[in-house]
Protein backbone atom coordinates (compact mmCIF):
# COMPACT_ATOMS: atom_id res chain seq x y z
CA UNK A 1 0.00 0.00 0.00
CA UNK A 2 2.40 2.35 0.61
CA UNK A 3 4.69 1.45 -1.95
CA UNK A 4 1.40 2.22 -4.07
CA UNK A 5 1.42 5.85 -2.65
CA UNK A 6 4.67 6.25 -3.43
CA UNK A 7 4.39 5.13 -6.77
CA UNK A 8 1.28 7.46 -7.39
CA UNK A 9 2.69 10.23 -5.68
CA UNK A 10 5.99 9.66 -7.99
CA UNK A 11 4.14 9.38 -10.85
CA UNK A 12 2.19 12.91 -10.23
CA UNK A 13 5.24 14.35 -9.05
CA UNK A 14 7.03 13.01 -12.67
CA UNK A 15 4.19 14.69 -14.61
CA UNK A 16 4.64 18.17 -13.05
CA UNK A 17 8.50 18.66 -14.08
CA UNK A 18 7.61 17.65 -17.84
CA UNK A 19 5.30 20.26 -17.73
CA UNK A 20 8.03 22.74 -15.82
CA UNK A 21 7.93 26.32 -17.32
CA UNK A 22 11.02 29.02 -16.49
CA UNK A 23 9.15 31.15 -13.74
CA UNK A 24 7.96 28.30 -11.86
CA UNK A 25 6.03 29.28 -9.15
CA UNK A 26 6.84 28.92 -5.17
CA UNK A 27 4.83 25.65 -4.89
CA UNK A 28 6.13 24.21 -8.17
CA UNK A 29 9.88 24.70 -6.84
CA UNK A 30 9.26 22.83 -3.54
CA UNK A 31 7.37 20.33 -5.42
CA UNK A 32 10.67 19.43 -7.49
CA UNK A 33 12.48 19.46 -4.17
CA UNK A 34 9.56 16.92 -2.60
CA UNK A 35 9.86 14.64 -5.73
CA UNK A 36 13.94 14.21 -5.18
CA UNK A 37 13.36 13.48 -1.79
CA UNK A 38 10.47 10.79 -2.64
CA UNK A 39 12.91 9.39 -6.04
CA UNK A 40 15.84 9.13 -3.83
CA UNK A 41 13.67 6.16 -1.75
CA UNK A 42 10.89 5.05 -4.73
CA UNK A 43 13.81 4.50 -7.25
CA UNK A 44 16.18 1.62 -8.24
CA UNK A 45 19.37 3.00 -9.66
CA UNK A 46 22.47 2.26 -9.50
CA UNK A 47 26.01 4.61 -10.32
CA UNK A 48 29.22 5.87 -8.80
CA UNK A 49 29.27 9.01 -6.52
CA UNK A 50 32.17 11.56 -4.97
CA UNK A 51 32.24 12.78 -1.88
CA UNK A 52 34.42 16.03 -0.74
CA UNK A 53 34.75 17.22 2.52
CA UNK A 54 37.98 19.52 3.70
CA UNK A 55 41.01 18.02 1.78
CA UNK A 56 39.46 14.43 1.51
CA UNK A 57 37.62 13.15 -1.64
CA UNK A 58 36.04 9.53 -1.91
CA UNK A 59 33.96 7.62 -4.70
CA UNK A 60 31.42 5.49 -3.44
CA UNK A 61 29.64 2.87 -5.85
CA UNK A 62 25.74 2.52 -4.93
CA UNK A 63 23.20 0.33 -5.82
CA UNK A 64 20.07 0.99 -4.84
CA UNK A 65 16.47 -0.86 -4.99
CA UNK A 66 13.05 -0.38 -4.52
CA UNK A 67 10.20 -3.51 -4.69
CA UNK A 68 7.63 -1.42 -4.35
CA UNK A 69 7.53 -2.04 -0.31
CA UNK A 70 11.09 -2.25 0.78
CA UNK A 71 14.29 -0.70 0.19
CA UNK A 72 17.62 -2.30 -0.14
CA UNK A 73 21.03 0.07 -0.76
CA UNK A 74 25.18 -1.20 -1.14
CA UNK A 75 27.68 1.55 -1.10
CA UNK A 76 30.95 0.50 -1.27
CA UNK A 77 33.69 3.17 -1.15
CA UNK A 78 35.87 2.32 -3.70
CA UNK A 79 39.05 4.67 -2.51
CA UNK A 80 41.50 3.52 0.24
CA UNK A 81 39.77 0.90 2.83
CA UNK A 82 36.83 -0.92 1.22
CA UNK A 83 34.17 -0.03 4.05
CA UNK A 84 31.03 -1.08 3.05
CA UNK A 85 27.49 0.09 4.11
CA UNK A 86 24.34 -1.74 3.45
CA UNK A 87 20.97 -0.74 4.36
CA UNK A 88 17.48 -2.05 4.64
CA UNK A 89 14.75 0.45 5.49
CA UNK A 90 16.76 2.52 7.92
CA UNK A 91 18.34 -0.63 9.35
CA UNK A 92 21.92 0.20 8.15
CA UNK A 93 24.94 -2.43 8.84
CA UNK A 94 28.31 -0.94 8.43
CA UNK A 95 31.45 -2.93 7.77
CA UNK A 96 34.23 -1.18 8.53
CA UNK A 97 37.87 -2.24 7.71
CA UNK A 98 39.97 -1.54 11.03
CA UNK A 99 43.40 -3.42 11.04
CA UNK A 100 43.72 -7.11 10.46
CA UNK A 101 39.67 -7.06 11.28
CA UNK A 102 36.42 -5.92 10.01
CA UNK A 103 34.34 -4.39 12.54
CA UNK A 104 30.56 -4.52 11.86
CA UNK A 105 28.38 -1.42 12.95
CA UNK A 106 25.35 -1.18 13.24
CA UNK A 107 23.14 2.21 12.85
CA UNK A 108 19.56 3.40 12.40
CA UNK A 109 20.25 4.96 8.90
CA UNK A 110 19.16 8.44 7.95
CA UNK A 111 20.12 11.21 5.33
CA UNK A 112 22.10 8.54 2.96
CA UNK A 113 23.29 10.11 -0.35
CA UNK A 114 21.07 10.72 -2.46
CA UNK A 115 18.31 10.41 0.13
CA UNK A 116 19.54 13.74 2.04
CA UNK A 117 16.48 15.42 2.34
CA UNK A 118 13.54 14.60 4.42
CA UNK A 119 10.30 13.07 3.38
CA UNK A 120 8.08 16.23 4.95
CA UNK A 121 9.68 19.38 4.07
CA UNK A 122 7.63 21.72 6.37
CA UNK A 123 10.80 22.37 9.04
CA UNK A 124 12.84 23.08 6.00
CA UNK A 125 10.39 25.86 4.31
CA UNK A 126 10.24 27.40 7.76
CA UNK A 127 14.07 28.15 7.57
CA UNK A 128 14.96 28.08 4.31
CA UNK A 129 13.90 29.95 0.98
CA UNK A 130 14.04 27.94 -2.37
CA UNK A 131 14.96 29.54 -5.37
CA UNK A 132 15.47 27.96 -9.16
CA UNK A 133 18.95 28.27 -10.85
CA UNK A 134 19.91 27.42 -14.59
CA UNK A 135 20.15 23.54 -16.09
CA UNK A 136 23.56 22.53 -15.71
CA UNK A 137 24.72 18.61 -17.05
CA UNK A 138 26.09 16.45 -14.27
CA UNK A 139 26.75 12.89 -14.63
CA UNK A 140 26.24 12.95 -18.25
CA UNK A 141 22.89 14.34 -17.47
CA UNK A 142 20.56 17.54 -17.45
CA UNK A 143 19.47 18.88 -13.80
CA UNK A 144 18.23 21.72 -12.53
CA UNK A 145 19.96 23.99 -10.13
CA UNK A 146 17.92 24.71 -6.92
CA UNK A 147 19.12 27.43 -4.08
CA UNK A 148 18.16 26.05 -0.72
CA UNK A 149 18.96 29.19 1.30
CA UNK A 150 18.53 29.98 5.04
CA UNK A 151 16.51 32.64 5.98
CA UNK A 152 19.00 33.89 9.13
CA UNK A 153 22.70 33.17 9.96
CA UNK A 154 22.24 29.97 12.21
CA UNK A 155 22.21 27.43 9.27
CA UNK A 156 24.69 26.80 5.99
CA UNK A 157 23.11 27.16 3.04
CA UNK A 158 23.24 24.31 0.01
CA UNK A 159 22.41 24.24 -3.61
CA UNK A 160 20.88 21.35 -5.38
CA UNK A 161 21.02 19.96 -9.08
CA UNK A 162 17.85 17.70 -9.64
CA UNK A 163 18.01 15.07 -12.69
CA UNK A 164 15.18 16.64 -14.88
CA UNK A 165 13.79 13.49 -15.76
CA UNK A 166 14.37 11.17 -13.39
CA UNK A 167 13.83 13.74 -10.64
CA UNK A 168 16.61 12.53 -8.05
CA UNK A 169 19.23 14.75 -6.84
CA UNK A 170 22.72 14.44 -8.81
CA UNK A 171 24.63 16.89 -7.24
CA UNK A 172 24.31 18.67 -3.59
CA UNK A 173 26.58 20.67 -1.83
CA UNK A 174 27.07 23.10 1.56
CA UNK A 175 28.37 26.31 1.32
CA UNK A 176 29.11 28.31 4.66
CA UNK A 177 28.14 31.67 5.18
CA UNK A 178 31.15 33.24 3.08
CA UNK A 179 30.11 30.98 0.18
CA UNK A 180 32.95 28.44 0.58
CA UNK A 181 32.02 24.66 -0.02
CA UNK A 182 32.12 22.68 2.84
CA UNK A 183 31.23 19.27 1.23
CA UNK A 184 29.89 18.46 -1.62
CA UNK A 185 28.72 14.98 -3.41
CA UNK A 186 27.88 14.68 -7.09
CA UNK A 187 27.54 11.45 -9.54
CA UNK A 188 30.11 10.53 -11.76
CA UNK A 189 27.65 7.85 -13.19
CA UNK A 190 23.78 7.01 -12.69
CA UNK A 191 21.57 4.45 -14.22
CA UNK A 192 18.15 3.75 -13.04
CA UNK A 193 17.73 -0.68 -13.36
CA UNK A 194 15.49 -3.32 -13.74
CA UNK A 195 16.84 -5.62 -11.23
CA UNK A 196 14.36 -8.23 -9.22
CA UNK A 197 16.58 -10.05 -7.53
CA UNK A 198 18.75 -9.30 -4.35
CA UNK A 199 21.92 -11.74 -5.17
CA UNK A 200 23.87 -8.30 -4.88
CA UNK A 201 22.34 -7.55 -1.83
CA UNK A 202 25.34 -8.98 0.49
CA UNK A 203 29.04 -7.54 1.75
CA UNK A 204 31.99 -8.56 0.05
CA UNK A 205 33.80 -11.10 2.47
CA UNK A 206 37.47 -11.13 2.43
CA UNK A 207 37.93 -14.89 4.28
CA UNK A 208 41.30 -13.87 5.40
CA UNK A 209 40.26 -11.18 8.22
CA UNK A 210 37.83 -11.36 11.02
CA UNK A 211 34.27 -10.26 11.07
CA UNK A 212 33.87 -9.08 14.54
CA UNK A 213 30.69 -6.63 15.97
CA UNK A 214 31.87 -3.20 17.06
CA UNK A 215 32.34 -3.59 21.43
CA UNK A 216 30.66 -0.09 21.89
CA UNK A 217 27.68 -0.44 24.12
CA UNK A 218 24.97 0.84 22.35
CA UNK A 219 23.12 4.12 23.15
CA UNK A 220 19.84 3.26 25.63
CA UNK A 221 16.84 5.91 25.78
CA UNK A 222 16.67 8.34 28.57
CA UNK A 223 13.79 7.80 30.70
CA UNK A 224 15.04 10.08 33.51
CA UNK A 225 11.65 12.54 34.31
CA UNK A 226 13.44 14.73 36.24
CA UNK A 227 16.85 15.43 34.31
CA UNK A 228 18.80 18.65 36.69
CA UNK A 229 18.36 20.23 33.17
CA UNK A 230 16.01 22.08 31.35
CA UNK A 231 15.97 23.87 27.96
CA UNK A 232 15.08 27.53 27.46
CA UNK A 233 14.23 28.72 23.83
CA UNK A 234 16.19 26.98 21.08
CA UNK A 235 17.45 29.17 17.98
CA UNK A 236 14.88 29.41 15.55
CA UNK A 237 13.91 26.32 13.42
CA UNK A 238 15.85 23.89 15.94
CA UNK A 239 14.04 20.87 17.75
CA UNK A 240 14.29 18.66 19.49
CA UNK A 241 14.61 15.20 17.54
CA UNK A 242 16.12 12.27 19.79
CA UNK A 243 17.12 12.20 23.17
CA UNK A 244 19.62 9.00 24.91
CA UNK A 245 21.94 7.69 27.57
CA UNK A 246 25.57 7.01 25.77
CA UNK A 247 28.37 5.28 27.96
CA UNK A 248 31.46 7.59 26.98
CA UNK A 249 34.98 5.96 26.87
CA UNK A 250 37.16 7.36 30.14
CA UNK A 251 33.57 9.09 31.97
CA UNK A 252 32.31 7.29 35.23
CA UNK A 253 28.79 7.69 34.75
CA UNK A 254 26.30 7.53 31.11
CA UNK A 255 26.10 10.91 29.47
CA UNK A 256 22.94 12.60 27.78
CA UNK A 257 22.93 13.10 24.45
CA UNK A 258 20.49 14.93 22.95
CA UNK A 259 19.87 15.69 19.14
CA UNK A 260 18.22 18.55 17.35
CA UNK A 261 17.57 19.10 13.59
CA UNK A 262 15.86 22.37 11.64
CA UNK A 263 15.01 19.25 8.85
CA UNK A 264 18.63 19.53 7.15
CA UNK A 265 21.42 20.68 9.49
CA UNK A 266 21.60 18.24 12.85
CA UNK A 267 23.11 19.70 16.46
CA UNK A 268 24.47 17.07 19.12
CA UNK A 269 24.32 18.54 22.83
CA UNK A 270 26.19 15.98 25.20
CA UNK A 271 25.12 16.80 28.95
CA UNK A 272 27.35 15.57 31.88
CA UNK A 273 28.24 16.19 35.35
CA UNK A 274 31.38 18.40 35.82
CA UNK A 275 34.05 16.41 37.27
CA UNK A 276 35.74 16.80 40.36
CA UNK A 277 39.29 17.94 39.90
CA UNK A 278 38.93 18.33 36.08
CA UNK A 279 39.41 21.97 34.58
CA UNK A 280 35.49 22.03 32.63
CA UNK A 281 35.98 22.89 29.55
CA UNK A 282 34.61 26.31 27.98
CA UNK A 283 34.86 27.79 24.60
CA UNK A 284 34.47 27.25 21.00
CA UNK A 285 36.44 25.81 18.14
CA UNK A 286 35.63 24.81 14.35
CA UNK A 287 37.58 21.39 13.24
CA UNK A 288 36.63 21.06 9.43
CA UNK A 289 32.92 21.78 9.04
CA UNK A 290 31.86 21.31 12.86
CA UNK A 291 31.39 23.37 15.12
CA UNK A 292 31.86 23.53 18.94
CA UNK A 293 31.01 25.25 21.74
CA UNK A 294 31.58 23.88 25.40
CA UNK A 295 30.09 25.82 28.51
CA UNK A 296 29.19 24.83 32.42
CA UNK A 297 25.52 25.68 33.54
CA UNK A 298 25.60 24.92 37.15
CA UNK A 299 27.20 21.63 37.77
CA UNK A 300 26.90 20.39 34.36
CA UNK A 301 29.60 20.68 31.47
CA UNK A 302 27.83 21.36 28.05
CA UNK A 303 29.54 20.42 24.81
CA UNK A 304 27.84 20.87 21.78
CA UNK A 305 28.80 20.02 18.32
CA UNK A 306 27.50 19.64 14.39
CA UNK A 307 27.70 20.78 10.87
CA UNK A 308 26.45 24.45 11.60
CA UNK A 309 27.62 28.06 11.66
CA UNK A 310 29.38 29.03 15.43
CA UNK A 311 26.46 30.85 16.63
CA UNK A 312 23.81 27.87 16.37
CA UNK A 313 26.08 25.58 18.59
CA UNK A 314 26.75 28.64 20.92
CA UNK A 315 23.18 29.46 21.20
CA UNK A 316 22.02 25.69 22.12
CA UNK A 317 24.86 25.24 24.80
CA UNK A 318 23.52 28.64 25.94
CA UNK A 319 19.70 27.40 25.95
CA UNK A 320 20.56 24.74 28.56
CA UNK A 321 19.56 25.50 32.16
CA UNK A 322 20.93 23.60 35.38
CA UNK A 323 17.80 22.61 37.46
CA UNK A 324 18.05 21.37 41.08
CA UNK B 1 36.87 -24.92 0.46
CA UNK B 2 35.85 -21.09 1.17
CA UNK B 3 33.72 -20.62 -2.13
CA UNK B 4 32.22 -24.38 -1.25
CA UNK B 5 31.72 -23.83 1.93
CA UNK B 6 29.92 -20.30 0.89
CA UNK B 7 28.21 -22.14 -1.65
CA UNK B 8 26.95 -24.49 1.42
CA UNK B 9 25.35 -21.86 3.47
CA UNK B 10 23.27 -20.49 -0.03
CA UNK B 11 21.68 -24.50 -0.22
CA UNK B 12 23.35 -24.47 -3.53
CA UNK B 13 25.13 -27.75 -2.59
CA UNK B 14 22.76 -30.51 -1.31
CA UNK B 15 23.46 -31.59 2.65
CA UNK B 16 24.38 -35.39 1.30
CA UNK B 17 27.31 -34.27 -0.97
CA UNK B 18 28.85 -32.27 2.09
CA UNK B 19 30.05 -34.63 3.94
CA UNK B 20 33.60 -33.95 2.45
CA UNK B 21 33.35 -30.40 3.61
CA UNK B 22 31.92 -30.84 6.90
CA UNK B 23 35.23 -33.89 7.48
CA UNK B 24 37.55 -30.69 6.04
CA UNK B 25 35.95 -27.89 7.83
CA UNK B 26 36.59 -30.24 11.35
CA UNK B 27 40.02 -30.98 10.39
CA UNK B 28 40.71 -27.18 9.41
CA UNK B 29 40.45 -24.64 11.87
CA UNK B 30 40.83 -22.25 8.77
CA UNK B 31 37.63 -23.69 7.80
CA UNK B 32 35.99 -23.56 10.72
CA UNK B 33 36.49 -20.53 11.16
CA UNK B 34 35.11 -19.46 7.84
CA UNK B 35 32.13 -21.13 8.58
CA UNK B 36 31.42 -19.32 11.36
CA UNK B 37 32.09 -16.40 10.36
CA UNK B 38 29.74 -16.65 7.16
CA UNK B 39 27.31 -17.36 9.50
CA UNK B 40 28.38 -14.68 11.56
CA UNK B 41 27.63 -11.96 8.68
CA UNK B 42 24.20 -13.83 7.47
CA UNK B 43 22.62 -13.33 10.83
CA UNK B 44 24.12 -9.55 10.47
CA UNK B 45 22.07 -9.61 7.24
CA UNK B 46 18.97 -10.75 8.34
CA UNK B 47 18.69 -8.26 11.55
CA UNK B 48 19.08 -12.03 14.12
CA UNK B 49 21.39 -11.01 17.10
CA UNK B 50 24.72 -11.65 16.37
CA UNK B 51 27.01 -13.35 19.03
CA UNK B 52 30.64 -11.95 19.05
CA UNK B 53 33.08 -14.60 17.80
CA UNK B 54 34.83 -14.99 21.34
CA UNK B 55 31.31 -15.57 23.14
CA UNK B 56 31.82 -18.85 24.34
CA UNK B 57 34.73 -17.55 25.95
CA UNK B 58 33.98 -14.93 27.11
CA UNK B 59 30.50 -16.59 28.62
CA UNK B 60 33.12 -19.00 30.45
CA UNK B 61 34.90 -16.68 31.78
CA UNK B 62 32.11 -14.86 33.22
CA UNK B 63 30.30 -17.75 34.42
CA UNK B 64 33.67 -18.84 36.20
CA UNK B 65 33.71 -14.69 37.39
CA UNK B 66 30.47 -14.37 38.92
CA UNK B 67 30.53 -16.41 42.32
CA UNK B 68 33.51 -15.32 43.34
CA UNK B 69 32.25 -11.50 42.75
CA UNK B 70 29.26 -11.81 44.56
CA UNK B 71 31.55 -13.10 47.99
CA UNK B 72 32.23 -10.20 50.16
CA UNK B 73 36.30 -10.03 49.39
CA UNK B 74 36.41 -8.99 45.71
CA UNK B 75 40.02 -8.02 46.87
CA UNK B 76 41.57 -9.17 43.58
CA UNK B 77 38.16 -7.75 41.65
CA UNK B 78 39.67 -4.33 42.62
CA UNK B 79 43.11 -5.11 41.30
CA UNK B 80 43.17 -2.94 38.09
CA UNK B 81 45.07 -6.02 36.52
CA UNK B 82 43.97 -6.26 32.81
CA UNK B 83 44.24 -10.04 31.77
CA UNK B 84 44.80 -10.97 28.49
CA UNK B 85 41.59 -13.14 26.79
CA UNK B 86 43.09 -15.92 25.85
CA UNK B 87 44.23 -17.16 28.97
CA UNK B 88 41.51 -15.26 30.92
CA UNK B 89 40.14 -19.16 32.14
CA UNK B 90 43.68 -20.22 33.54
CA UNK B 91 44.03 -16.81 35.12
CA UNK B 92 40.62 -16.49 37.08
CA UNK B 93 41.14 -20.25 38.11
CA UNK B 94 44.81 -19.87 39.65
CA UNK B 95 42.97 -16.63 41.50
CA UNK B 96 39.95 -17.97 42.55
CA UNK B 97 42.56 -20.56 44.14
CA UNK B 98 44.40 -18.15 46.09
CA UNK B 99 41.55 -16.13 46.48
CA UNK B 100 40.29 -19.01 48.77
CA UNK B 101 43.37 -19.94 50.41
CA UNK B 102 43.70 -15.91 51.19
CA UNK B 103 39.91 -15.44 51.93
CA UNK B 104 39.65 -17.39 55.31
CA UNK B 105 42.71 -15.46 56.85
CA UNK B 106 40.86 -11.86 55.83
CA UNK B 107 37.27 -12.52 56.38
CA UNK B 108 37.73 -12.36 60.03
CA UNK B 109 39.74 -9.28 59.71
CA UNK B 110 38.41 -6.79 57.06
CA UNK B 111 36.69 -3.92 58.07
CA UNK B 112 33.01 -3.24 57.15
CA UNK B 113 33.81 -0.79 54.55
CA UNK B 114 35.77 -2.94 52.62
CA UNK B 115 32.94 -5.21 52.29
CA UNK B 116 30.30 -2.57 51.51
CA UNK B 117 32.97 -1.60 48.81
CA UNK B 118 33.46 -4.88 47.80
CA UNK B 119 30.05 -5.51 47.58
CA UNK B 120 29.34 -2.37 45.78
CA UNK B 121 32.36 -3.37 43.13
CA UNK B 122 29.95 -6.72 42.64
CA UNK B 123 26.62 -4.97 42.08
CA UNK B 124 28.52 -2.95 39.13
CA UNK B 125 30.45 -5.65 37.78
CA UNK B 126 27.08 -7.17 37.37
CA UNK B 127 25.08 -4.37 36.46
CA UNK B 128 27.70 -3.74 33.98
CA UNK B 129 27.62 -7.74 32.32
CA UNK B 130 23.26 -7.21 32.42
CA UNK B 131 23.66 -3.55 30.81
CA UNK B 132 26.29 -4.78 28.01
CA UNK B 133 23.98 -6.90 25.47
CA UNK B 134 26.60 -7.24 22.73
CA UNK B 135 29.51 -8.62 23.92
CA UNK B 136 32.47 -7.77 21.98
CA UNK B 137 36.47 -8.89 22.64
CA UNK B 138 37.24 -6.42 24.33
CA UNK B 139 34.48 -6.71 27.04
CA UNK B 140 36.30 -8.57 29.64
CA UNK B 141 38.99 -6.29 30.47
CA UNK B 142 36.35 -3.59 29.96
CA UNK B 143 34.68 -4.41 32.92
CA UNK B 144 37.18 -5.28 35.19
CA UNK B 145 38.07 -1.55 34.62
CA UNK B 146 34.60 -0.43 35.76
CA UNK B 147 35.02 -2.34 39.28
CA UNK B 148 38.52 -0.43 40.18
CA UNK B 149 38.17 1.83 43.51
CA UNK B 150 37.09 5.40 43.09
CA UNK B 151 40.24 6.65 44.44
CA UNK B 152 41.65 5.59 41.30
CA UNK B 153 42.27 8.34 39.12
CA UNK B 154 39.47 8.35 36.48
CA UNK B 155 41.22 8.29 32.85
CA UNK B 156 40.67 11.45 30.49
CA UNK B 157 38.71 11.28 27.38
CA UNK B 158 41.10 11.34 23.99
CA UNK B 159 40.88 14.87 22.73
CA UNK B 160 42.25 15.99 19.59
CA UNK B 161 44.46 19.78 19.29
CA UNK B 162 41.60 21.38 19.62
CA UNK B 163 40.59 19.84 22.97
CA UNK B 164 37.50 18.68 21.19
CA UNK B 165 36.72 14.66 22.59
CA UNK B 166 37.35 12.66 19.72
CA UNK B 167 34.12 10.55 21.62
CA UNK B 168 31.74 13.02 21.63
CA UNK B 169 32.27 13.78 17.46
CA UNK B 170 32.01 9.65 17.28
CA UNK B 171 28.75 9.82 19.04
CA UNK B 172 27.37 12.57 17.03
CA UNK B 173 27.89 11.28 14.15
CA UNK B 174 26.53 7.53 15.13
CA UNK B 175 23.10 9.65 16.10
CA UNK B 176 23.21 12.19 13.85
CA UNK B 177 25.08 11.82 10.47
CA UNK B 178 25.84 14.06 7.54
CA UNK B 179 25.67 12.10 4.05
CA UNK B 180 29.66 12.83 3.93
CA UNK B 181 30.08 11.14 7.35
CA UNK B 182 29.67 7.95 6.16
CA UNK B 183 32.63 7.81 3.70
CA UNK B 184 34.68 10.41 5.13
CA UNK B 185 36.01 10.34 8.46
CA UNK B 186 38.05 13.57 9.78
CA UNK B 187 41.61 12.40 10.32
CA UNK B 188 41.47 13.31 14.06
CA UNK B 189 39.39 10.52 14.82
CA UNK B 190 39.75 7.64 12.64
CA UNK B 191 41.96 4.96 14.52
Amino acid sequence: MKGFVLACLLASALSNTSQRVLAASDDDKWQILQKAALAAHALSYQGIFVCQSGQQSKSVQIKHFFDGQNEFARNVLLDGSPREVLSQGSDLIIYNPKNEKIVIEKRRGQNMFPAVLPANLAAVKQSYTLRTGDIERIAGRSAQILFLEPKDDLRYSYRFWIDTEYGLILKSVMFNGRNEMMDSISFTQLNLVNTVDLDWFKPKIDSKKNYVMEDEPPAQADYNPSPHWMLKELPAGYRKVDQMLRTVHGKPLPVTHVVFSDGLASVSLFIEPVTNGVKPRAGHSVVGNTSFYSTVAGYLQITVLGEVPEATVAAIANSVVFVK
Amino acid sequence: MTEQISALLDDEIALEDAEHLMAGMQANGHGAEVWSQYHLIGDVMRGANALSPSFKEDLMAKIDLEPTVLSPNAAWMNEPKVFNETNALDEVSNKKQALEAKSKSFATNLPVVWSIAASCAAVMVVGWMVLQTQVGNQAAPTMVAQATPPQEVATLPVTNEQGVPVEYLMAHQASAPSASSYYIQSASYTE
